[in-house]
């Protein structure tokens, strides 16, 4: 018995050692981040939340269900437009009461690239992880965590992730001082393990709707690699995606350059077609869409547009650089080999 | 007759400021030209959308005008290298402009609307009719329309089709007064290609801000700012 006890009291402390450590581990801001990322896309859920952005409030329910990897999701505004998303896999379909409209539309799966973006360990050379501890929220206890960027090219978060299921319960985006731009925060939330299909259909009569349908255009090829990796970007922007596709309205296909840093991205798209008629009435500039961030400039008859959910000055640099690099090439060429 | 100088006169004609003679000559040329119907379609449809303007219809002074010239062209039996019957005539030039290029136009539009809203601070316009009312094209849109680079023609059976043939399209109910740099339609179509890349959590939050809106149409703030431009010389 002695022997027995002798071994056994270090294992067992060995044990509780452990289990603490893992416990930490199992803590820290990147664990719940992960925890967050994982409900959010395997878990069915039924709530009502309201929204605020640019000074304005919004209250919306929330029907998100997810069989086998397929989303399906209906999203209802319960304030005046009563407008309702309906997505179901790729189609998404906009019922629009106060327009008297249904939109369509189709995105072609190759669009749909898995987890990007998303909160991981990569980012935190340009952002920093921070746990706030516990707070209550809506009742719950919710682990707040924020994610602050290290510079001002891209904007943080701030998260109350719900300690039981792992649902960020609140979410504030915020710009490069820390101010909050857009919150998000649940006011009832399920989580359910059946929901049934006749729960995303829309809660309204559509007699006398107009439907209107895209369906994405043709098919889209996939490049990779290409010259636009050598870009000179923002610090832990990456060449993320690069394809080309049909745009509604635009004869020849658009180069569409995703570029991310793990968690925000910006999208790229350089086509040459609109301007040839007329060179001169596009100028360089950035436009601020809700908190949607874009900027135009012209070169050599291409238009380059750049836009995210990161600051204006991200869109702008990212564009200098492609055209930096775009007329590096082309200067290139231009002498020959040597 | 040039390319460039087609587009000016097709520019002037819609902002009413082509003398009734070249207007007529201009109508004959598009009942012949497919392309030139459908990019007058898309200016009409892309002016509509632009101004937000909400309960206007085609038969104006200028649509009435294009329309007589139109008509009395069919009338006199001078059917096109193309064989268009006088009813086969008009009709796809009405469906050009109603149709295809008032769709893509519109859908955009109003996809950017539901995809973005209003910055703080701008004066918000009053919210659509409950009822849609049809589609009409004014002159007085055309110095806006100036501003606004010019899309490619949507060409019929574009990969935008309807599921329904609609006798009426909505337009947005207001205007973005700015300068703005990139046209709303096309601002929309970039705002939708990438909301493919999103994360759950980004995308959903976009999606309130859509959903949430309320009658007001989408206000892009434009500011132009410095910027070098390499020419690659």
């Amino acid at each position: 018995m002695t022997r027995l006890r002798a071994v056994r009291e270090p294992v067992l402390w060995l044990v509780m050692a452990l289990a603490s450590v893992a416990a930490v581990a199992a803590d820290t801001p990147q664990a719940w981040l992960d925890r967050m990322n994982e409900a959010l896309n395997t878990r069915n859920y039924d709530g009502v939340f309201s929204h605020w952005q640019g000074g304005r409030l919004e209250t919306l329910r929330i029907v998100h269900r997810v069989i086998e990897g397929a989303v399906t999701e209906r999203l209802e505004s319960l304030d005046g437009s009563g407008r309702q998303f309906v997505r179901d896999g790729a189609e998404l379909t906009c019922y629009l009461p106060d327009q008297r409209t249904v939109l369509v539309e189709k995105a072609p799966p190759s669009l749909m690239p898995a987890g990007l973006p998303k909160f991981d360990g990569t980012m935190t050379d340009f952002y920093q992880l921070e746990s706030l501890g516990t707070m209550l929220q809506m009742g719950q206890k919710a682990q707040v965590i924020t994610v602050t960027p290290r510079d001002g090219y891209r904007y943080g978060y701030r998260l109350w992730i719900q300690r039981s299921t792992g649902m960020p319960l609140k979410t504030e985006l915020l710009d490069t001082t820390g101010n909050a731009i857009e919150q998000v925060v649940f006011s009832s939330l399920s989580m359910r393990h059946h929901i049934a299909d006749a729960e995303f259909k829309p809660q309204l009569v559509t007699t006398g709707f107009q439907w209107l349908r895209d369906d994405g255009g043709p098919a889209m090829t996939t490049e990779t690699g290409g010259s636009w990796n050598k870009t000179p970007l923002p610090p832990g922007f990456q060449l993320a995606a690069q394809t080309t596709q049909m745009l509604p309205g635009v004869a020849e296909p658009v180069t569409h350059l995703v570029f991310s840093d793990g968690l925000a991205t910006v999208s790229v798209f350089i086509q040459t077609e609109v301007f040839r008629n007329s060179p001169n009435q596009v100028r360089p500039g950035v436009e601020q869409v809700g908190t949607t961030s874009a900027f135009t400039s012209v070169q050599s008859g291409h238009k380059y547009v750049a836009l995210g959910e990161v600051p204006p000055a991200t869109v702008r640099l990212i564009i200098e650089g492609l055209m930096r690099e775009s007329a590096g090439q082309a200067l290139g060429l231009a002498r020959g080999p040597k | 007759m040039s390319n460039e100088e087609l587009e000016s006169q097709l520019s002037a004609m819609f902002d009413d400021e082509l003398p009734a003679t070249e207007c007529e000559l201009l109508a004959r040329r598009l009942a012949r030209d497919e392309q030139l119907r459908a990019r007058w379609g898309h200016y009409a449809a892309i002016g509509a959308c632009i101004r937000g303007e909400s309960g206007i219809r085609l038969e104006t002074a200028l649509a009435g005008r294009v329309s007589a010239a139109l008509k009395q062209e069919a009338a006199a039996d001078e059917v096109p290298a193309g064989g268009r019957s006088k009813h086969g005539f008009f009709n796809p030039w009405v469906t050009s402009l109603g149709g295809l290029a008032a769709a893509a136009a519109v859908a955009a539009v109003a996809i950017l609307w539901m995809r973005t809203e209003a910055p703080p601070g701008l004066a918000r316009t009053a919210p659509l009719p409950p009822v849609a009312a049809p589609l009409q094209v004014t002159p007085a849109s055309a110095p806006q329309l100036a501003a606004v680079p010019q899309p490619a023609p949507v060409q019929p059976g574009a990969h935008l089709r309807q599921s329904r043939e609609p006798d009426s399209y909505v337009t947005p109910a207001a205007v973005s007064q700015g300068s703005a740099l990139v046209a709303p339609t096309e601002l929309a179509n970039y705002i939708v290609a990438h909301s493919s890349y999103s994360g759950p959590l980004m995308r959903r939050n976009a999606l309130s801000a859509l959903v949430g809106g309320d009658s007001a149409v989408p206000q892009v703030t434009a500011q132009p700012i410095a910027v070098t431009v390499v020419t690659g010389k």
